[in-house]
């Protein structure tokens, strides 16, 4: 049972990782039939990873409305909300417009799901304007570095900065081609670098959390 | 408390006012200031200029409604440009909640510039797998999106003729704002299937898009709302990218004055510090 | 009222009582959040049905007799285990698949793209140095591509790389090249910082935008008349909470 509960996913998790490693090199038609076929398989897999995701978030709402804790009316909402989106697109089967005319569901995406998305991440603007007043100070020789580039750019990205002051304008560009492109690529560099070595853990069975599903 | 101990404290709804006057005036009565088109703009754009007609154009609107602002402009430019050339559009999303976003766009640039779907453009839509999607349309687009948005099957579409996968595509364009974006794009699709690609993203994740600009691994960057104003300018129509410049311009220079009064009474303060230490 | 004019009165309401967290959290805020998330799921469930399930495996399984295709659907049913926990053991083999093909796909692509053709252009801008006629150098500083660029973005790689290695010491020659790194990194990330702040503001100007164009006349002032009801909210909820007396607990 240990066979089956352990030892045999990790196995095949080393098998398909080394023969997806592989593949790459062997320019051979079965082996790219292999990749056809192994990427289709992944694209229907991946409808039921994200049905998982949103079958946890059903399950923390719901406790709260079962137990009736602060705040279960707004889970109400949530589901009220889920309930009409998933009738309008029953009756649009899935289709925000149908002949060129919106669609019920089409209605809900346009002018509820993209209002509340956008709004979402707008009111960021201000908080990230009142954080850098806070907390964007110059406390040492490295932070006003890296306050006097934050400024740089800002002005030379804007018709106003680059108006007022042309240089600031080149100045950014060669700060964002050059010297943050080096800095970019050598933390690309590095991160690819551990992000192999992670993934090589996994195949050889040395990383085993992301299996998961009980003891063992 | 001393001024500069009261100003470093102020109520922070103060400052969120200030951000939105500065937003909403230069909205309401715009300036109009000239815009500089930065060099990895101008370079996709005149990359899509020298593609000769009927060549395939594939772009990837891979962004949510929550990026909206900055990529649906460059998006909406870029179909312009691309139907104005005559280019033969396949247009896709590899994130779920933009799919609506995606096709409605398309379908109000196509309508406008009087493209035909099937014949001069199709939306392929989404499909779950993230970069799977990437390397199943590289092996087969018709395995990888057996139909359409609509539900007709992809297999026969005239605007699809002679493609089999990205191999025959002449130039990708991915508008990311996250992940799958561009580098998803190279990583799994150019770095194989070897098609010109080009790259659009929000101002997040721009500056870590230029090692690959520099490598020339991506031809190109639009870079948030700024370079969408750029690629409406080199394109000739001016749209809300460009609408958006002079707001941009005022919350930017008042962030800076902001930072810079934040800085002054830090520095006070510090020295007033300093003097009732040694006192 | 047409479904246009309808949807932008929701679409302004909704915007409205998001940007009402800006003044505090309030009922109005929570209740647009939570409706963010039940339509956001909604819609999720809704396009996973229509892309995934009738396009990806009722159509081919059905319509073309791909019957393999019945394997991956396993593979993803084996996943769902998770949820029953005496079986949950069993979705095991799926992860164990996707995160084995997933590395697998993974490595040779990104050595390739973000290690090797990385290193490569770090280098070969110097080998340009070398031409058929001698040693040339330019040093147009406006010129990404320019020699002088090369040699910055060389220093600019290595210096940053070597700070990032924390197996050995950082003391004497190697103090001087790690302070570069930093020098470097401080910049890029405030380019990084002058970007985020573009970034976000561009996010903000576009719902302003949005909301200017439905304050238009012809779909009767709605951004006018739900800024005086969300303010007017505001205002009966502070006074209801000020005149509650203290919660006992």
């Amino acid at each position: 049972m240990i066979f089956l509960r352990r030892q045999l996913p990790l196995l095949i998790t080393m098998i398909t990782g080394l023969l997806f490693a592989g593949q790459y090199y062997v320019p051979h038609p079965s082996s790219e039939l292999l990749l056809t076929s192994a990427t289709k398989w992944l694209q229907i897999i991946g409808g039921f990873a994200l049905v998982l995701g949103i079958t946890s978030l059903f399950h923390q709402h719901a406790v709260k409305i079962r137990r009736q804790e602060a705040g279960w009316g707004y889970s109400l909402v949530l589901y009220a909300g889920m309930l009409v989106t998933l009738a309008a697109g029953a009756l649009a089967k899935g289709k925000e417009s149908l002949d060129g005319a919106m669609t019920g569901f089409g209605w809900v995406y346009s002018f509820m799901l993209v209002p509340l998305q956008g709004t979402m991440f707008a009111i960021l603007a201000f908080f990230i304007a009142s954080a850098a007043y806070r907390s964007f100070r110059a406390r040492s020789r490295e932070a006003a570095v890296l306050l006097v580039a934050a400024v740089i750019v800002m002005m030379g990205r804007v018709p106003l900065g680059e108006y007022l002051i042309p240089l600031s304008g080149d100045v950014s560009q060669w700060i964002l081609n050059v010297l943050n492109a080096s800095v970019r690529r050598a933390i690309l560099i590095g991160v690819s670098l551990g992000a192999i070595a992670l993934s090589f853990k996994i195949i050889f069975g040395v990383e085993r959390s992301y299996l998961g599903g009980g003891k063992e | 408390m001393t001024l500069s101990e009261r100003m470093l404290k102020i109520d922070r709804r103060i400052i969120f006012l200030v951000i939105g006057l500065c937003t909403l005036l230069p909205l309401l009565y715009p300036v109009g200031l000239p815009i500089k088109i930065s060099p990895e703009v101008r370079s996709i754009y005149e990359y899509i200029e020298s593609l000769p007609e009927r060549s395939v154009f594939l772009l990837s609107i891979d962004f949510d409604p929550a990026s909206k602002p900055e990529l649906h402009p460059q998006a909406i430019a870029l179909l312009r440009h691309a139907f104005r050339k005559n280019l033969r559009v396949v247009a896709m999303t590899l994130w779920v909640s933009g799919t609506g976003m995606a096709d409605q766009l398309l379908t109000q640039v196509a309508q406008e510039m009087g493209k035909e779907d099937g014949k001069d453009y199709v939306f392929l839509g989404w499909s779950s797998g993230g970069t799977a999607v990437i390397i199943s349309m590289g092996q087969d687009l018709y395995k990888a999106f057996p139909s359409d948005y609509g539900g007709k099957a992809t297999k026969g579409i005239p605007v699809l003729e002679g493609v089999q996968s990205l191999k025959d595509v002449a130039y990708a364009i991915s508008l990311g704002a996250g992940n799958p974006g561009v580098e998803a794009w190279y990583v799994f699709g150019k770095d194989k299937y070897k098609f010109e690609l080009g790259g659009g993203c929000t101002g997040v994740i721009a500056p870590g898009l230029y090692p690959l600009l520099r490598s020339g691994q991506i031809n190109g960057l639009i870079g948030g709302l700024r370079g969408a104003a750029e690629y409406e300018s080199l394109v000739g129509q001016k749209g809300r990218a460009v609408a958006g410049m002079d707001a941009q311009s005022a919350t930017h220079f008042a962030i800076i004055v902001l930072v810079a009064i934040c800085n002054l009474f830090y520095f006070s303060l510090r020295q007033q510090q300093g003097r009732s230490r040694q006192s | 009222m047409d479904a246009t004019t309808l949807g932008a009165w929701m679409a302004t309401g909704l915007t409205l009582f998001i940007f009402s967290f800006l003044y505090k959290d309030n009922p109005l805020f929570k209740l647009a959040e939570h409706l963010y998330v039940g339509v956001s799921v909604g819609y999720h469930i809704v396009k996973i049905f229509d892309s995934v399930v009738v396009n990806l495996i009722y159509k081919p399984i059905v319509e073309q007799e791909e019957i393999a295709l019945l394997i991956p659907v396993a593979i993803g049913l084996l996943m769902l285990t998770r949820y029953l926990p005496k079986a949950a053991w069993m979705s095991r083999y799926a992860f164990a698949f996707i995160v084995g093909v997933g590395s697998g796909l993974a490595i040779p692509r990104t050595i390739s793209a973000f290690i090797l053709k990385q290193v490569e252009d770090t280098v070969r801008p110097l080998l340009s140095m070398a031409g058929g006629d001698g040693l040339t150098f330019s040093m147009n500083l406006l010129n990404p591509a320019s020699n002088l660029n090369a040699i910055i973005i060389l220093i600019g790689v290595s210096s940053v790389l070597f700070y990032f290695f924390f197996s050995i010491e950082h003391s004497g020659p190697g103090k001087v090249v790690a302070r570069t790194g930093i020098v470097f990194l401080m910049i890029a990330f405030g380019a990084a910082f002058g970007y985020t702040v573009m970034a976000r503001m561009s996010l903000l100007i576009g719902r302003l935008t949005d909301l200017i164009e439905f304050s238009d006349a012809s779909y009767g002032h709605p951004t006018l008349w739900l800024l005086i009801v969300t303010v007017a909210a505001l205002f009966l909820l502070a006074r209801r909470r000020q005149q509650e007396p203290p919660e006992a607990h």
